[in-house]
């Protein structure tokens, strides 16, 4: 055994609770290699990093059977302190790994308890903060930088403990756009130095094509797929069942080639330098070939076609500032009415303004200035807890409001408290439960759901109250891609049977392609854009100001418009329409 | 809302103090109000003191309303503190008001009484002392300058974490409460229009409950962060941020040392007095 690497010999994981996370697992990495582990929600990818850190059994308690190896070492054997000196770990969540009051105290923390002495110690922090891009940020206080800071912070201070084995679970889950784009060109460098094998768990299969060496994927904690990115990506329907998200430009670039009447075949070259760029070429390759045609009719961009409805949300000249040291203007002069029945996305980095302007609309923020109209009506000084009647908004997350015993419960608690008599509250309980697909769950304790089901069933809690319009805030953090599209389904539903409205706040682009017809793009407290869905993601430019990127097919669309493709195509779904094989 | 004991980041003399400084200002204030107040005569002594914080706090250029929660739990204690005591103090003969008539011993406990008002007061002032010494410490020193300082004064290293953890998780706390107040109020479950018997019945079970099953997790994922960054690794950890003693730190223990000798002597001399009028 090589002292750099790992090996996971046969392993299988049983928590205390008698719940089984790994089955039969057996992985090796060369030193220097990058590892990457796909799969859903509850896969086992958390408890594997875990298990080669030495949380399980340290932290988490359980049965293992099977051989671990991390740098020629046992980690069960060993106390985390003396695991930690040749294995770091950077968690999801950049909150709770940050306790040190300055960035560079941050990065000390980790070799000061390892009593390396303080200038090999302020040395390496000094190295960390520029590889990570954090000069200038030394003493700053780590919890008032944005969230793309704070995980490369988190990163820093693991990078200072000179791990020679780094395990990175879901780093990019709970950050914005350009969080995430930070945090993977930190990783891009670490890969490129290749002085630590790296283990990174994901569910932004986008992000990984060109990092992965070897891509393992976990299915209900077995290994169904493991190879180089090629071998892997070239089975799309395996890795469908298991609720794997396949890249965007890969998806189109099989199915156009189905349709062609090919078989895609692709180097691992060609898996790392795919984009928007060599699936346009490739594309427009096969219709010169005559292998596809593009369909004479343009598909129609999807205009929202309700300006005879009437207005459910107004915001006029709202202005909304953060009382502070100097106050925080949040939102400025901005002005948007939603008209009943539309499915608006809202997009925009953290810190644009989406989120305030959402609590204005449910009346948890009062303006500063300007009018928040609902229905036509003032909600200035309208209460709170009458607005929940009105407009329903689900949080990111969902523990902040599960308390109670059972599903059932917990949705009777909003009902309770509008005043709905019980025999009518139990028949919603029951509608609701049914219309989210938990109506097993009835009698379940929410905390002991998955986090998909959990948000579900703040969903349902929140449409049982019979709202008028829906708003849901980022639906997509944390989220596998299956857990994704449910909520948005959800909310398809709800606008489409119940001819509700829809606003969704997300970071990801290709689910709101798909699902909003309208685009409301934040920037810096205002409405940088607004308008149709396609008309929004072809302002390319005012997009990049605000650091967003249309969707893949949204540009590999623009691409072919030579040969006919009409540029209001955002979703693969829509591009491919426009395409047919001509196999001969 | 605003967030006591948060540390402020303020380039002012008083953040510049060295951590142990202020600790020792903090333990002259303890000895201060531990000391009995037995005539109203004595409260010179903490008043005194008082003063000489506000002074401490003006040059901390730490802004007033970032007490306003600090402020509102004190004025509340304040309230209930003259209340009781102005009600059940037994040496209390001065009524003020007489709610209603209830027989406790030989005390009607359904009056107020100018004497227990004042014994309620000297109490406040002297909580209002302390509350005015500790959070000058936490909130004009990071957490690393806490570290280092209990480190000095030989605190063991896990009950030196263990205060520094609960500072950074009292921030923590209030940002879990707010996001759940909200979460209930989007569910129509408005406690600000609560009245208190109402709130104290039905309000703190789903605020409360979701908060300690947050709390739980988040202590989970924290000892994560610790552990794989080698905390429980024996010994002293090594010191990265020193901080030697400057001048101006031996001033201030001096001013410290003055002040406090000056109350004592002042104390002593109001005993001297007292005793001698009998």
């Amino acid at each position: 055994m090589e002292q750099s690497g790992f090996e996971l010999d046969n392993v299988t994981f049983t928590y205390e609770d008698g719940a089984q996370a790994l089955s039969n697992i057996s992985l090796k990495a060369r030193p220097g290699e990058f590892i990457v582990v796909l799969g859903a929600n509850g896969a086992g990818k958390s408890t594997l990093c875990f298990l080669l850190s030495g949380v399980v059994p340290h932290i988490y308690g359980g049965k293992r059977s099977g051989k671990v190896q991390v740098s020629g070492r046992d980690p069960w054997d060993d106390p985390m302190y003396v695991t930690a000196q040749y294995c770091g770990v950077l968690l999801q969540d950049p909150e709770v790994q940050l306790f040190n009051p300055s960035v560079i105290s941050e990065l000390a923390f980790g070799p000061s308890n390892l009593k390396v002495d303080r200038e090999t110690i302020l040395e390496r922090a000094e190295q960390a903060m520029e590889l990570l891009h954090l000069k200038g940020l030394e003493r700053r206080n780590p919890r008032d930088l944005s969230g793309g800071q704070k995980q490369r912070v988190a990163l820093g201070a693991v990078l200072t403990m000179r791990p020679r084995l780094l395990v990175l679970d879901e780093p990019t889950s709970q950050l914005d756009p350009v969080g995430r784009w930070e945090v993977v060109d930190a990783i891009h460098q670490l890969k490129s130095a290749g002085e630590m094998t790296i283990l990174m768990t994901t569910h932004e299969t986008d992000d990984i094509l060109d990092l992965a060496d070897q891509v393992v994927v976990l299915d209900r904690g077995e290994i169904i797929l493991s190879g180089s990115p090629a071998e892997v990506f070239s089975q799309p329907e395996t890795l469908r069942a298991a609720g794997i998200k396949i890249p965007d430009a890969l998806d189109i670039l099989i199915q156009a080639d189905q349709a062609a009447g090919q078989k895609t075949i692709l180097s691992d070259e060609q898996i790392r330098t795919m984009g928007a760029d060599s699936v346009g070429k490739s594309l427009a390759a096969l219709i010169q070939q005559g292998r596809l045609e593009v369909l004479p009719q343009p598909t129609p961009a999807r205009l929202s076609g309700r300006n005879d409805q009437p207005f459910a949300l107004e915001a006029h000249e709202v202005t909304y500032q953060y009382p502070g040291y100097p106050p925080v203007t949040a939102l400025q002069n901005i002005n948007l009415a939603v008209r009943t029945g539309e499915l608006v996305g809202i997009v925009g980095q953290n810190g644009s303004g989406k989120s305030t302007l959402v609590k204005c609309f449910v009346g948890l923020l009062r303006p500063t200035s300007g009018e928040i109209r609902v229905e036509g009506q003032d909600i200035q000084k309208v209460p709170v807890g009458e607005m929940a009647r009105r407009v329903g908004m689900v949080l990111q997350n969902p523990d902040y409001q599960l308390f109670t015993i059972s599903s059932k419960e917990e949705i009777l608690f909003g009902l309770n408290n509008i005043g709905i008599p019980i025999e009518e509250a139990e028949k919603r309980v029951l509608e609701v439960l049914r219309w989210v697909d938990l109506e097993k769950e009835i009698e379940t304790f929410p905390f002991r759901m998955s986090f998909g089901d959990r948000r579900k069933l703040a969903v349902a809690a929140t449409v049982a109250l019979d709202p008028k319009v829906l708003i849901f805030d980022e639906p997509t953090t944390a989220q596998d891609h299956r857990g994704r599209y449910q909520l948005a389904e959800i909310a398809r539903r709800f606008r489409d049977e119940q001819g509700r409205t829809v606003l969704m706040i997300t970071h990801d682009m290709d689910l709101i392609a798909r699902y909003a017809e309208r685009l409301v793009v934040m920037w810096n407290g205002k409405i940088l854009l607004d308008g149709p869905t396609a008309q929004v993601f072809s302002e390319k430019e005012a997009l990049e100001r605000s650091f967003l990127h249309p969707p893949v097919a949204a540009e590999v669309a623009r691409s072919l418009s030579r040969y006919g493709v009409p540029e209001t195509v955002v979703t693969p779904e829509a591009l491919l329409a426009c395409l047919r094989g001509r196999v001969d | 809302m605003q967030i006591p004991f948060r540390y402020v980041d303020r380039n002012s003399i008083i953040h510049r103090l060295h951590p142990l400084v202020k600790t020792f200002y903090v333990v002259l204030t303890l000895l201060v109000i531990l000391a009995p107040i037995t005539n109203e005569r004595f409260l010179v002594v903490p008043i005194t003191w008082l003063v000489m914080s506000i002074i401490l706090w003006i040059l901390a250029k730490i802004e007033f309303s970032r007490f306003s929660t600090l402020i509102k739990l004190l004025l509340g204690t304040f309230a209930f503190l003259i209340l009781v005591q102005g009600c059940t103090y037994r040496m209390g003969t001065t009524v003020i008001i007489e709610l209603f008539e209830l027989q406790y011993g030989e005390t009607n406990i359904g009056a107020l009484k100018l004497e227990g008002v004042l014994y309620g007061a000297m109490l406040c002032i002297r909580i209002l002392t302390a509350a005015s010494s500790l959070p000058l410490l936490v909130m004009t020193t990071s957490s690393a300058d806490l570290v280092n300082a209990f480190r000095k004064l030989r605190v063991p290293k896990v009950a030196t974490f263990m205060i520094v953890s609960a500072l950074s998780f009292t921030t923590l706390i209030f940002e879990m409460w707010d996001n759940i107040m909200n979460a209930q109020k989007l569910r129509a479950f408005d406690i600000d229009r609560m009245n208190l018997f109402t709130r104290l019945r039905r309000a703190y079970v789903p605020i409360v409950t979701p908060l300690v099953l947050l709390l739980f997790r988040k202590a989970n994922d924290f000892q994560i962060a610790l552990e794989t960054r080698a905390f429980g690794t024996p010994g002293d950890p090594t010191e990265v941020e020193q901080r030697p003693f400057t001048r101006t730190d031996v001033v201030m223990i001096l001013i410290f040392l003055v002040v406090f000798a000056a109350t004592q002597v002042v104390r002593y001399y109001i005993s001297a007095s007292l005793a001698a009028t009998g």
